[in-house]
Order: C-alpha cells, then structure tokens, then sequence
C-alpha cells in the first residue's frame, strides 16, 4: 500500500517552540478535540492558522519542531485539526515521542529548512507525500524531498496506532 | 569500548547490554504527573482501562502541584480534583499538593530520587534531575498513562556529549552565566536527542542548585539529560535525604575511562562575564552590559531553573548592596521553588526585607512559567526573569523577556533598567 496524500503546505521556520503551536494558557483543556481551535495562534503571521486549516493540509517546518514543552497538546490540536503529517527537517525529542505514542507520522526532511529559508517551498504549495516511501512532491514548485524512515520499534508503535494499542497487542500476544 | 553515564543507567533500568541507538524497554522508578498533564493522565488510563484498571504500582506513583497553585481557576480547581480523586482511588500516596512547591524539586527534597533512577513526569524540565544522576524526562501524557500499565517505557539509547568546565566565576558571574552562554553557544537544537555529562573541576565544586540550573536548561537546547555524578557535599547530602544507598548507585553509574562521546566541549569560566538571553528566544545570547540601560517593568526571580535558595540568597546579597531599596518603577516578584526553600529564606529572615524593600514575595510554584498565572505581561511590557523561556508571547502576547541570573534580575530591579550586577557587587553599592 502506498497511498498519496495531498494537500497545501503551511510553512514554518526553525525551532518553532511549543508555545507557538499550542500556547500555555490553554493547557487546563483536558479533551484532544476542543484543541485545534488554539493551534498556532501565537504564531507571527500564521495567527489564522486554526480558521483556514484544512483536514488534509500538512505541516512544513525547518529544525527542532516542537522544542520547549512536554504538553502533549501540541501532537493532539494538529492531528485533530486533520494535519495527516508533520515534515520537518528535525523534530524535538519530546515531541518526537509524543507523535509516535499517538500513531502520528512525522517525517524528518532532509534540505527542507533550506528550502524554506530559500523560499523554494512556500504556503499554499500543493504537496504530494508517500509516506511509505518518505517522498514529497511540490507541485507547486516541481521539487522532490525525502523523508527518513523511522527505526522498527518506532515503526511497530506507529502501526499499532500508538503506545498503548501496541502495549496492549503485546499483552494478548503474551 | 566502555559505557557512558546514560548506557550503565539504562542496562540497570532495562536488565540487558546496550548499545547506542538500541531502543529498549526500561523499567521506571518513578512516574510522576504535575497539576498540569496530571488530569490529562489520569482521564487516559480511565479512558484505556475501561475505568477497571490498577495502577502498576501505586508506591511509584507521584503528583506534584505546582504550575498552577493555589488554582487561579474553576477549570485549573476541576482539574487538581480530578488528580486528588484518582489518587485515593488507587491508593496512591505521594500526593504533594499547592502547599509544596515545583515538583522535581520536592521530590529530591522528600529524598524520592537516587542517582542512576529512570524517572517520568510531565514536566519537560524533569531533567534537572539530572543534576543528582537521575534519568529523569519530560514526556506527554500518553507515555505517563502507557507506564501506569506496567512499569516500563521505551526509550533510544542515546550518544552523549562531554562538557568539561574549568575555572572559577568573578563575583557577579554565576552557573546561570555559563548556562546562558552554553545555550548561545549551541543553540535551541544543540543538543537534540544527545545526553550530556558536565564534568571538570568547575562541576565538582558546585553546588546542588548550580548543578540543577546547569540540568534544566539541557532542555533548552533539546537535550535528553545532563547528568551529574554527585560528589562531595552534594553526595553528602543526597545520602541524608535518599539513604546510603546512594553511594553504590553512584559507583554503578560512574562513566567509564574509555566510553564513547560523540562530541567533546571545554569551557573555562574565569573571564565570563554575566549573560542574557534576550527576546524572544533562549538561544538570543547577549552580555548583560551590551543590553544595560534597558527599561523593564518587571523583574521576576523563581522557577525550576533559579528558584532555590542559594539562588534567593544571591539575589539578596545585590539587594543588601543597594541599602535594600528597589526601583518604584518596576514590579519584583520573588518565587521561591519549595516550601523547605521558602522556610529557609524565612528562618534567615531574608522575606522580611524582601517584603520591606517592595517586592512581592509568593508561595513556592512555577509562577511567571505559564501566562493565565499571576504576573503575566500585559502587551508592550518587557520583563526579566530568572525562568528558563522566553518564547514569543509565552507570559503574555506582545510582552518580551530577557532571561538572566538572579543577581542580574535583582540588580535590574534595584535600578529600574538592565543592570550589569557587578555595578551593584563590585563597586560597594548603590
């Protein structure tokens, strides 16, 4: 199977924090779906981001998204918003984790944050993602970039559909 | 090839050899939730157990109020209840409530952590812990409600970076400084997925809280843990608190001569001179002498990062300089980490004067780390804090933070604009 997802870029720099995808002030929210309606609102120049954001858009971002918090809300108001993939350059460690536990994919890209400096990847691109493979299209722009694959374990959590299915398929296993 | 800090800690945790970028399955000494996350986690297990699941292990089980207490809300309130309920619910203890102060801290302090631990909490400065050898991480809620299942979680083994520090600091210069440098000098991402151990003469002689300052701010640059092997007092200290257990512990988890590191740093202290971290990134390093003269509204000293006494006594050291007397113009806002802090720098008789010069002196919590708390900025306001962020917006939209020492925090507070502390330190006053 390797299905082809496309959407519209949403383009951010390097070390985006937590604070700018999902701010503090909103960290009592305890219920996933009410958490789309904050994403990036801290954002300078993508404050509209939570109104205008499609199921089906992806994420582009440079080095160490997600660096600063542990808040797991950051994973939750982007996957809930429809966001089927984060494409970053790197990807902070808690962050990192707190996809994964999730079942929800980030690809590491290697150039992008170039790219984006460069302006050769830019809001409103038309992408095209294999995530089987870790290939990106620009439609919009005619480039190609590859995602890295993830390592097995992150691989088998992943298509469990996070930690605690995989976890509890591990126990009926015994 | 020998073992790092970080491989002896997770073979002891995962009963198994390890190699770097194995990912393996560590059993957890301690899983921790905050009043934030806290409900999060507690809601997940209810949720995957059907309401019918047990804890694996109430006695590993702790809850810490910190980053919102006392509550400043009803759904902050609902949400420390929710915490309370599913911990009597399991039987779980360790329940340390608003009374207690910042998490990490009170659990050191209640002698909870011993060096080589592997501990969770929801708190991405759980690793200040570090500073006592503890694996201890940040994580999100699903990984607190997948160890609540049964002890254990995965982890990367990760490559370590060495940093060896020489040197004594200047009066006026602190751990604050280096770390403020070090964080300049590597950058917001410096450390992604690495484990560091600061080693050298320098990190021998400090003391616990410069070693925590100098572990919390790993976070900073996207470290997994810096870790300390306690010596000395410090060693001394933790064996009071945590039992002569510790001892072996440290002999266990010592690095080996010939371990592998991927990167090795030295830095000597000597000539540092304090440092900043201006708006609106940790990373945006400046001298505090290129940026004197600059206008704040408030001065906040606390946090997880620079919130202990030691801390509390250097701020008020500058203070004492300076006939104790701040500037009217600015609000100074003093937070202690925990109560034992708290009740030392009350015993000293420090909160006296603190008080008597005007400054506000607040129960032990995170405080200034989360807007929607008391002193958050209003738009246009610009702050200095001895917290450990000051991402855009992040106490208040349209306000900017410099981050720096305590004794730079309170010597800006004394004059009413960014001050060099040496003016204050060096000079014999006001």
């Amino acid at each position: 199977m390797s299905e082809i997802l496309k959407g519209r870029a949403w383009v951010f720099g390097d070390d985006v924090d937590t604070d700018l995808i999902y701010h503090n002030k909103y960290l009592a929210e305890t219920d996933p779906k009410n958490m789309p309606q904050y994403s990036f609102e801290y954002y300078p120049g993508h404050e509209n981001f939570a109104r205008e954001v499609k199921p089906g858009d992806f994420v582009v971002a440079g080095k160490n998204f997600g660096c600063g918090s542990s808040r797991e809300h950051a994973v939750y108001c982007l996957k809930e918003a429809g966001v089927p993939v984060i494409l970053a350059e790197t990807c902070s460690r808690i962050y990192y984790r707190n996809a994964i536990n999730n079942g929800y994919p980030v690809l590491f890209v290697k150039g992008i944050s170039e790219a984006i400096k460069a302006r050769r990847i830019n809001d409103g691109d038309m992408l095209e993602v294999e995530l089987e493979t870790g290939t990106i299209r620009d439609i919009t722009s005619g480039q190609t970039y590859h995602g890295d694959a993830v390592s097995d374990l992150e691989r088998e959590i992943m298509s469990a559909g996070g930690l605690i299915p995989y976890l509890k398929a591990q126990k009926k296993q015994g | 090839m020998g073992k790092t800090m970080i491989m002896k800690i997770m073979e002891r945790a995962s009963g198994k050899e390890v190699k770097v970028g194995d990912r393996v399955w560590c059993n957890i000494d301690w899983s921790t939730a905050r009043d934030f996350g806290g409900a999060n986690c507690a809601l997940q297990f209810d949720e995957i157990t059907n309401n019918e699941g047990r804890v694996w292990d109430p006695d590993r089980i702790a809850f810490t109020f910190d980053l919102q207490a006392p509550s400043h809300s009803e759904k902050v309130s609902n949400n420390q209840k929710i915490i309370r309920e599913f911990a009597r619910r399991q039987g779980i203890t360790h329940v340390f409530d608003i009374n207690h102060g910042i998490g990490q801290h009170v659990l050191l302090e209640h002698g909870l952590v011993k060096p080589g631990d592997v501990i969770l909490g929801t708190d991405s400065h759980m690793n200040l812990l570090g500073g006592v050898a503890a694996f201890a991480t940040g994580v999100g809620n699903t990984d607190i409600a997948a160890s609540w299942l049964n002890g254990t979680n995965w982890f990367r083994v990760p490559e370590t970076m060495k940093i060896e520090v020489r040197g004594e600091f200047q009066r006026g210069v602190s751990m604050r400084d280096f770390l403020t440098m070090l964080v300049g000098d590597l950058g917001a991402g410096g450390m992604d997925f690495l484990a560091v151990e600061f080693t050298g003469e320098s990190i021998e002689r400090a003391s616990l809280s410069e070693r925590i300052t100098l572990c919390s701010m790993v976070t900073e640059m996207s470290g997994k843990i810096g870790l300390i092997l306690p010596n000395g007092p410090v060693l001394e200290w933790l064996a009071n608190r945590a039992g002569p257990e510790v001892y072996a512990r440290v002999s266990a988890i010592a690095p080996d001569g010939d371990a592998p590191y991927i990167d090795v740093r030295r830095y000597d202290v000597s000539a540092l001179e304090p440092m900043a971290s201006c708006p609106d990134a940790p990373d945006n390093v400046r001298p505090v002498r290129e940026i004197a003269g600059t206008s704040v509204d408030q001065v906040h000293i606390g946090s997880c990062t620079n919130g202990r006494y030691e801390d509390i006594s250097a701020a008020f050291e500058v203070l004492k300089l300076s006939g104790f007397k701040i500037s009217p113009n600015v609000r100074t806002i003093i937070t202690p980490a925990t109560r034992e802090v708290m009740l030392q720098a009350a015993r000293e008789g420090m909160i006296e004067k603190f008080l008597e010069a005007g400054v506000v002196f607040t129960n032990p919590t995170c405080a200034l780390c989360t807007a929607e708390h008391y002193g958050a900025l209003p738009s246009g306001d610009i702050g200095c804090s001895t917290t450990n962020r000051n991402f855009i917006g992040k106490v208040g939209k349209g306000s900017h933070t410099y981050l720096m020492s305590p004794m730079s925090a309170m010597a800006t507070a004394v004059r009413g604009v960014i001050t060099d502390p040496r003016d204050i330190l060096c000079q014999g006053g006001n």
